[in-house]
């Protein structure tokens, strides 16, 4: 059997509410009614409807109230809304549409305009819905594809890394990699993409290749780097740009060197001394051919850590903080996580900083390695 | 009157509509009451939300009549002039009558 399609009719008047049942009820609809906004509210929150006719004028929460409710709450929010209102002044109609309303109809209603209305907003509803399942569809098989790029510290165990990631829609925009150059050497990519939309997943793709392409014992990191803007600059869209950074950790001789590129500073935990944080000025990439990157060069030794993190870390837009008053509740984490393993030290230091993860106002990853 | 004729215009056939018509008398009754309560208080809001509900209880059953006279009272109200409400009432009393005998000849 199909489903059948549940409609809240609430209108204080029993009267009205009992023609509307009548006439929708002979339609296949399943009905339910409401005699007031409050009670509007309740039924539809313990049983959401596929579409709501609500009263305008009514005693106590007048529909408008009402529809402020549905519209701030999730589980009713995609329901459509139709105004039922004796008044045809268009200030209602505007402020009912303003509130989130598909229709109205003005009373006395025409059964046959009732009909019809309901049936084309349900029609409606059941198209949207199902475009937003599809895109649902389609945003999941994205960040299935986008954590198959994102290698974990158990594909790469020489690299000595932890990382924790954490996008904010389905298609991130931040990425990183790690890359095994050779025996003592380990490169470490952390980039941050301009926008979270659907261009941003499909784009890390791209650069994980340039990343294996470029990044070798050959070229410097600086090296590296300039030839993959090169490439960015010419295969990204207008106004997409990214803020990366790369190091790259040579085991054997002991040293780090890093690159900036529009990144925040890294922060680098010597195992017998404080933390502090290393940083250098660089222009992102993927905009300007003749782009000038920052670099610095890190005499490191067994045992210290450098943790690379983006700026959604350490940055919140609502309550304005940026990355240099984030970083000391940074360099305070990062120095009590000496205690952990660096493949759990990332989410220790993570959550010091973002504890409520429904807070979150922006992609982050945080990666550690140790020498 | 004919009730048949209006219910079919609504989409209810004859005996959904007459158990309709019943209840309309009920509450245009009660509306009725509580209009010359309000009245006779002056309280020109509670004469007000009786006529709303009159009205659109009338339009909505297609008792057009019934349906105008309760708009005039809500101008009435606007304007403040409470003492066209009475001639309006009497009209939408009468009017109700016409409805309930027409509603007992069926049921006879």
């Amino acid at each position: 059997m199909a489903p059948c399609f549940t409609i809240l009719v609430a209108d204080d008047n029993r009267l009205n509410r009992t023609i509307m049942a009548k006439t929708l009820s002979k339609e296949g609809y399943r009905i339910v009614t409401a005699d007031s906004g409050l009670e509007a509210r309740k039924i539809a929150e313990k049983d959401p409807p596929d579409l709501i006719l609500l009263d305008i004028c009514m005693p106590g929460e007048s529909g408008f109230d009402v529809i402020k409710h549905f519209k701030s709450h999730a589980s009713t929010a995609s329901i459509p809304v139709i105004f039922l209102t004796a008044l045809s002044d268009v200030d209602s109609k505007v402020e009912g549409f303003n509130l989130g309303a598909v229709d109205y109809i003005t009373k006395p209603c025409n059964h046959q305009e009732l009909s019809a209305r309901v049936r084309l907003h349900l029609k409606l509803s059941i198209a949207t819905n199902s475009l937003i399942n599809s895109q649902a569809e389609k945003l999941r098989q994205l960040t299935e594809a986008q954590a198959s790029f994102l290698i974990t510290p158990g594909q790469e165990p020489g690299a000595q890394f932890g990382v924790h990631y954490m996008a904010l829609h389905e298609a991130g925009g931040d990425f990183y990699d790690v890359l095994h150059i050779s025996d003592d050497i380990y490169g470490y990519f952390v980039a941050d993409f301009s926008g979270h939309d659907i261009s941003t997943g499909y784009l890390t793709s791209s650069v994980k290749g340039l990343l294996n392409q470029n990044c070798n014992q050959i070229y410097t990191p600086m090296e590296s780097m300039n030839l993959i803007n090169g490439v960015l600059v010419e295969i990204l869209p207008t106004e997409k740009y990214l803020t990366a950074c790369y190091a790259r950790l040579n085991r054997r001789k002991g040293i780090m060197d890093i690159v900036f590129s529009g990144h925040p500073p890294v922060c680098y935990v010597p195992k017998k001394a404080p933390p502090r944080l290393v940083g250098a000025d660089g222009d992102p990439m993927g905009i300007f051919k003749n782009a000038i990157f920052g670099v610095t060069a890190l005499t490191v030794s067994e045992g210290d850590r450098i943790y690379i993190y983006t700026d959604g870390l350490v940055e919140s837009p609502s309550t304005k903080r940026i990355w240099c008053s984030g970083t000391d509740k940074m360099l305070d984490a990062c120095d009590r996580a000496r205690c952990l393993p660096v493949r759990q030290a990332p989410q220790f230091v993570s959550h010091c900083l973002c504890p409520n993860r429904e807070t979150q106002e922006d992609d982050m990853v945080i990666l550690a390695m140790e020498v | 009157m004919d009730l048949k004729s209006i219910g079919e215009d609504l989409g209810l056939d004859e005996a959904e509509f007459l158990e309709i018509v019943e209840l309309f008398i009920d509450t245009a009754t009660a509306d009725i009451d509580r209009l010359k309560a309000a009245l006779s208080q002056g309280d020109i809001l509670a004469i007000n939300e009786a006529a709303h509900s009159l009205k659109g209880s009338s339009g909505n059953l297609g008792f057009m009549e019934i349906y105008h006279h309760s708009q005039e009272i809500e101008e009435a109200t606007r304007e403040e002039v409470l003492t066209r409400i009475g001639p309006i009432l009497a009209a939408i009393s009468k009017g109700i009558e016409t409805i309930e005998s027409a509603l007992n000849t069926k049921a006879t």
